[in-house]
Parts: C-alpha cells; sequence; structure tokens
C-alpha cells in the first residue's frame, strides 16, 4: 500500500531571537470535500456549491483565479492559516475551527506573504510546496492547535461575464499532533507539501 | 507510537469489458497505480498563480499559466486530446510519464476505438470520505477484436488555445484485456480524498 497523493506538514515555532522552541512534521490529516470539489470542477465544469468559510454553499464559476493560494502580507483571507481550536477534522469542515485573524492585537498575529516551492521531481515523488510564516506580536503568548489552507473561490453574479465576487473555501485542515506555544515576539513557520508518488 | 498510514487523497479504477450484447466479460477493480508528475504540476500553476514548464503529452515543454483550462478532462465524444484513454503500452508506470505508451487512437482501423464523452457523477461524502468518478466509454467497430489493451490514464487540458495536454495519472493493467468486435470497454476513475 503506497500513498498516491499525499500531503505533509511542518510547523516550526521560533522565539524572538530566532530559536527554534518547537517542531513537528507529520502526514496531514486531511483535504476536506471542498478540495475534491475543486478537482472536479476543474475537471468537468459543470454547477457546482462548495461552502465558502462562512458556511454558505456559494456556486463555483469558471474563472483563473479559482484555487489560488497565494495570500500576500497581512492578508488571513489565502493561503497558510492557524486557530487555536483543536476539534478533530472532519471531511465537511469548511474553515478552521477558531482562525486567529490578522493583527497586532490581543489573540491576533501577523501574516507574512506564502511562499511557494516549485515542483520538483525525485523519482518515485513528485512535489511542491506551500510555507507561511505568521508573527506574534499581540504582546502575550498564543497557543496554535490547528492550521490549514485556504484558497480562492470565484462566483459570478448576473448575466455579465465578468463581474464576481471572490471568496474563500478551506481545502485542508489539520489538528496538531502536540499545541504549538508561540511566544510574544515569536513565530510560527507552517509548510505544506503536496506530492504525488508513482 | 506507531502512526495510522492513511491514502488521503486516493485514486482507484474500475475496467469493463462488454461484448456486443452488453454482457460482462471482464471486470477488474483495482488501486490506481499513479498520479504523475504533470498532475501536480498543474495543481502547482492553479495555486501559485504561475507559469511552470510542464511536459505534454507528445513530449514538449510547454510553459503552462494559470487558467480556467488546467486540469479539464471532460472530453466529447471522438475527441482523444484529453480524457480517459486507453492503449497497449506495458512498461510499469513511472513518475516522469508524459503520456501513455501505445494509446489507441479514434476510428474504425486497426487498433482503433470509438471513444464517448467522458462523463462524472458528483462528489458525494460518504463517512470520512468524499469521493467522485469519471468514466469513458470505448467502442470497438474495428470488425474484429481488440487484444492486448493493457494501459490505461486520463489526459488532461494544460491550455486552451494553442491546445496543450498534460497526463494526469495513468495505470498498467494487471493483464492484457480483449475487446471483441461490437462490445466496449469501460474505464471509471474514482477520486476520493479521506479526512
Amino acid at each position: 500500500m503506497r500513498n498516491r497523493a499525499g500531503l505533509w506538514y511542518s510547523v516550526t515555532v521560533r522565539d524572538r531571537d530566532g530559536k527554534v522552541i518547537s517542531w513537528e512534521r507529520r502526514r496531514a490529516h486531511s483535504f476536506l470535500k471542498q478540495w475534491n470539489e475543486f478537482i472536479w470542477f476543474f475537471h468537468f465544469g459543470g454547477n457546482i456549491y462548495p461552502k465558502i468559510i462562512n458556511g454558505s454553499p456559494t456556486k463555483l464559476d469558471s474563472h483563473d483565479n479559482n484555487f489560488l493560494m497565494t495570500g500576500g502580507e497581512g492578508d488571513a483571507s489565502l493561503g497558510i492559516v492557524i486557530g487555536t481550536d483543536d476539534t478533530p477534522v472532519a471531511i465537511d469542515n469548511y474553515a478552521m475551527g477558531a482562525q486567529i485573524p490578522e493583527g497586532f492585537g490581543a489573540g491576533q498575529m501577523h501574516h507574512l506573504a506564502n511562499t511557494f516551492g516549485a515542483p520538483a521531481v525525485s523519482p518515485p515523488v513528485s512535489g511542491y510546496s506551500i510555507s507561511r510564516i505568521i508573527v506574534n506580536n499581540s504582546g502575550g503568548l498564543i497557543t496554535v492547535r490547528e492550521s490549514g489552507i485556504y484558497h480562492q473561490h470565484s462566483y459570478r453574479y448576473g448575466p455579465v461575464a465578468y463581474q464576481f465576487y471572490f471568496y474563500s473555501s478551506c481545502g485542508v485542515r489539520d489538528v496538531f499532533a502536540v499545541p504549538q506555544d508561540v511566544p510574544d515576539g515569536g513565530s510560527i513557520t507552517v509548510n505544506y507539501t503536496l506530492q504525488v508518488t508513482e | 507510537m506507531k502512526q495510522r498510514m492513511k491514502v488521503r487523497e486516493r485514486l482507484s479504477y474500475e475496467v469493463v469489458v462488454r461484448d456486443k450484447l452488453g454482457k460482462v466479460l471482464e471486470r477488474i477493480v483495482a488501486p490506481s497505480r499513479s498520479y504523475v508528475s504533470a498532475w501536480n504540476q498543474c495543481l502547482y500553476v492553479l495555486n501559485r498563480h504561475s507559469s511552470f514548464t510542464i511536459t505534454d503529452t507528445g513530449g514538449t515543454s510547454h510553459s503552462i499559466s494559470y487558467s480556467s483550462s488546467v486540469l479539464r478532462a471532460n472530453a466529447g465524444a471522438g475527441e482523444i486530446g484529453y480524457g480517459i484513454r486507453i492503449g497497449k503500452g506495458t512498461t510499469p508506470v513511472t513518475i516522469n510519464d508524459y503520456a501513455l505508451e501505445a494509446p489507441c487512437g479514434e476510428g474504425t482501423g486497426p487498433d482503433q476505438f470509438l471513444h464517448q464523452a467522458t462523463s462524472a457523477s458528483s462528489p458525494a461524502v460518504a463517512g470520512p470520505d468524499c469521493s467522485f468518478w469519471l468514466r469513458r466509454v470505448m467502442v470497438n467497430n474495428i470488425g474484429s477484436t481488440i487484444s492486448g489493451i493493457r494501459e490505461i490514464g486520463c489526459y488532461v487540458m494544460m491550455k486552451y488555445s494553442p491546445a496543450y495536454y498534460g497526463l494526469g495519472y495513468h495505470d498498467v493493467l494487471p493483464g492484457p484485456v480483449s475487446v471483441p468486435d461490437g462490445g466496449s470497454i469501460t474505464v471509471t476513475y474514482t477520486l476520493k480524498v479521506t479526512v
């Protein structure tokens, strides 16, 4: 039994001086329902209504931005996101259990830009990665218990071809094996690697 | 502690051969051997919103950019640039495969099939799984049995115009399959994610 398309994540926590104080790497628990709905849509382009991150089923329309994960600095709506909830993952999860918002106030963290590692083939594996550093400047310790990936979801309204709303859908969610305490001034780096194996 | 190993994004296939009356002559069900590198490269293009050089089914490299056409597999009847394909190659699958080794063409000539439109189910949740299938029926009307069918796979669109296609997944069957004249071969792939 081999894993044909696997997702791995690693989490690295650093203190304010950059010293690594915690590290975890394991197989990601879950692609969610929305992931497969997007793959289906790319394959067939039919009518489908994946949930966006507020839980509303929302029609997915053809647009070049679908599946985009390139959230920039300060954007916690696309790419890797984190949260404080440790409810076990279910296939129909549609968002983080309790997402940590962007910011510098209590309970908030500052999201740096998502970065990507280009696809690389090393037989029998081909993989690519997405990473994000998220900094705690809230003034207190924040315990991170979950991570995931939000990607863009495009909905066209009305008869005009190029009038779109852009939402976020959650394709991946994981609950850490060990809660990660991020001290004030420190950071957490989350890396996901998506690989296929012959 | 021993970590439980589960396959998170699983691919499996079913191959059914029927005679001209629709009677099932052979059925093969197995886990798919593999997604290949172009699949992951297409996902990267979509996720990263960038271009990447990917080898097409003709063995030529192209710079592929993000678009709504990437990964499309809903080929119509007679369309063999993309969608599910079958062939006679026997070489084991590798991650660098970019096409079927010896794909069967469209038509009624030697080793050719009439490719029907690719169809699909809607994604459905059952317990911890969410899955859908895609399926294609290929009919043999050449006047004699086509034997030695040994490989299956799915070509996906990478660019609409000019049209470039890539190999998404590829499998070699455990043994050769023969399709009688007037009969058909149906290939169904199931894509599943599991928590």
